[in-house]
């Protein structure tokens, strides 16, 4: 345990508080948005192979991680951020090259032993993200035990929440394949609950969430494209390209979902850290059940036991979150974050005023003054802001065109029910962000 | 590239290779990227 309490001037407690209710409101989000993302990979013609899914699904990934920072904006805000903590860039790529990784996996665990189990073994990163935080980055150090149980304690819950779920719906496993879909659904666990160790460091030094997905993505799409090019062949993987062209606006669409709910998980890390974030944002195996049962039919014709499984399961999940969701950081565990922060800023170079304000949420006292006073307009945006929005919307329009809705049965107004719901979450969310932080 | 922006970037590329930080994660990809390569 760490030998003496921090000493810096800690965060305004009033302060403190808002940016931790906001985190965990993000956290909830976040689990929605990437619960959600799954949905449409699971109308996609199981023929084709899981790294041309993934690669397709990182196109969209892409194009999202860019026109969405400059909708909100503007990506001004990414040069300045940049220019403060050019160091992050190395994370941001090392980070999507574990995504891109981690996301190929999941492909091939959903495919071996369905989305029901793959998703709990997965979702043991935010155990080891719990890990990563308090080793490296000085998380739930002063947090009192009551703290440490409601942490620890509801990702544990969850974990036996997500096992329980796993169990009920076991029948849908592929026989012979299940130790592949295994093996796939841990390692991608084991590298997104290390992925979050760059997430940190970039969040502690003050970074911006839409700063950093936009050099992430960039590792995303480079290791997708390595590994199809390598793995299927130019020429094989062109035509799969082509082959797959009414199916793409699916596989898009899932990686345009997946990041609206990673940005809110971004923002859930940035100000309630790994250790709470992550296990919120986990909650989307909730939502992923929601639309396996209620659209996609699965569990049905199930016996009362396999539903009785899963609802204990999800009540465990949910009461899981909540523990975490009431546990969240004291001033002095706050205070202690900010230790991690001035090593990380003395390390790297980083400007003390700059790592500050980023983890309060809040603009530098240069952007003020520039501002004359007031912060700079957070709305400017260039017209390469207008080119990226433009081009991403035209190109998901023609997807649309081209796209054809596959023939699985699937429950519509539960669909439009969900997507309300889902829509719904997006837009209180934001809003608190904006009036929080101004997207910062 | 002027000599100031050299030293500043050996700077950042040893503030990083230094920092055991970035070795975590490099592992566990180089570790993902083994696995996939058995499973595909």
């Amino acid at each position: 345990m760490p030998a003496a309490p921090p000493a810096q001037t800690p965060v305004h407690a009033t302060r403190l508080r808002t940016l931790q209710a906001l985190g965990i409101f993000c956290g909830f989000a976040a689990g929605a948005w990437l619960g959600g993302a799954e949905a449409p990979i699971k109308l996609v013609n199981p023929d084709i192979s899981p790294i041309t899914v993934s690669l397709i699904m990182v196109f969209g990934v892409f194009l999202a991680r860019w026109s969405v920072p400059a909708f909100v904006r503007g990506t001004s805000h990414v040069r300045n951020d940049v220019r403060q903590a050019p160091h992050l860039i190395v994370w941001a790529v090392l980070a999507g090259c574990m995504w891109a990784v981690a996301n190929t996996l999941t492909i091939y665990a959903i495919r071996n032993v369905g989305l029901s189990i793959a998703f709990p073994l997965w979702n043991t990163n935010s155990l080891l993200g719990i890990f990563w935080g308090f080793l490296l980055f000085n998380e739930l150090h002063y947090a009192g035990w009551k703290r440490w149980l409601g942490v620890l304690g509801g990702a544990v819950c969850m974990f036996g929440g997500a096992t329980l779920l796993a169990i009920a719906s076991s029948h849908q496993a592929a026989p012979g394949k299940a130790a592949l879909g295994i093996f796939a659904a841990l390692g991608a666990g084991i590298l997104w609950g290390t992925m979050y160790i760059p997430y940190r460091k970039a969040y502690l030094t003050g970074m911006n969430p839409l700063s950093f997905i936009t050099f992430f993505t960039v590792g995303e799409l480079v290791t997708m494209t390595v590994l199809a090019v390598a793995y299927r062949g130019a020429t094989p993987l062109w035509l799969e390209l082509v082959g797959a062209k009414s199916v793409m606006f699916w596989l898009m669409l899932g990686g345009f979902v997946w990041v609206i709910g990673d940005l809110f998980q971004q923002y859930a890390t940035k100000y309630v850290g790994i250790s709470r974030g992550i296990p919120l944002s986990n909650t989307n195996q909730l939502w992923g059940l929601l639309w396996g049962i209620l659209v996609f039919h699965e569990l049905r014709g199930g016996s009362q036991a396999v539903y009785a499984q899963v609802a204990g399961g999800s009540i465990l999940m949910a009461l899981g979150a909540v523990a975490i969701a009431l546990s969240s950081a004291t001033a002095r565990e706050h205070s202690s974050w900010q230790d991690a922060a001035d090593r990380e800023g003395q390390r790297y170079g980083v400007e003390g005023e700059y790592v500050r304000a980023g983890m309060e949420g809040r603009a530098t006292q240069s952007a003020v003054i520039q501002g004359g006073g007031m912060p700079a307009d957070p709305n400017a945006r260039t017209s390469l802001d207008w080119l990226l929005i433009l081009v991403t919307t035209s190109l998901f329009g023609v997807l649309a065109v081209m796209a054809r809705l596959p023939h699985v049965d699937i429950a519509l107004g539960w669909a439009i029910a969900l997507t309300v719901a889902m829509l719904a979450l997006l837009t209180t969310c934001a809003l608190a962000i904006w009036r929080t932080t101004r997207f910062r | 590239m002027s000599p100031s922006k050299t030293d500043s970037s050996r700077g950042m590329f040893r503030a990083i290779v230094t920092d055991l930080h970035f070795w975590i994660p490099l592992t566990v990809l180089l570790g993902g990227l083994f696995l996939l390569d058995k499973l595909r």
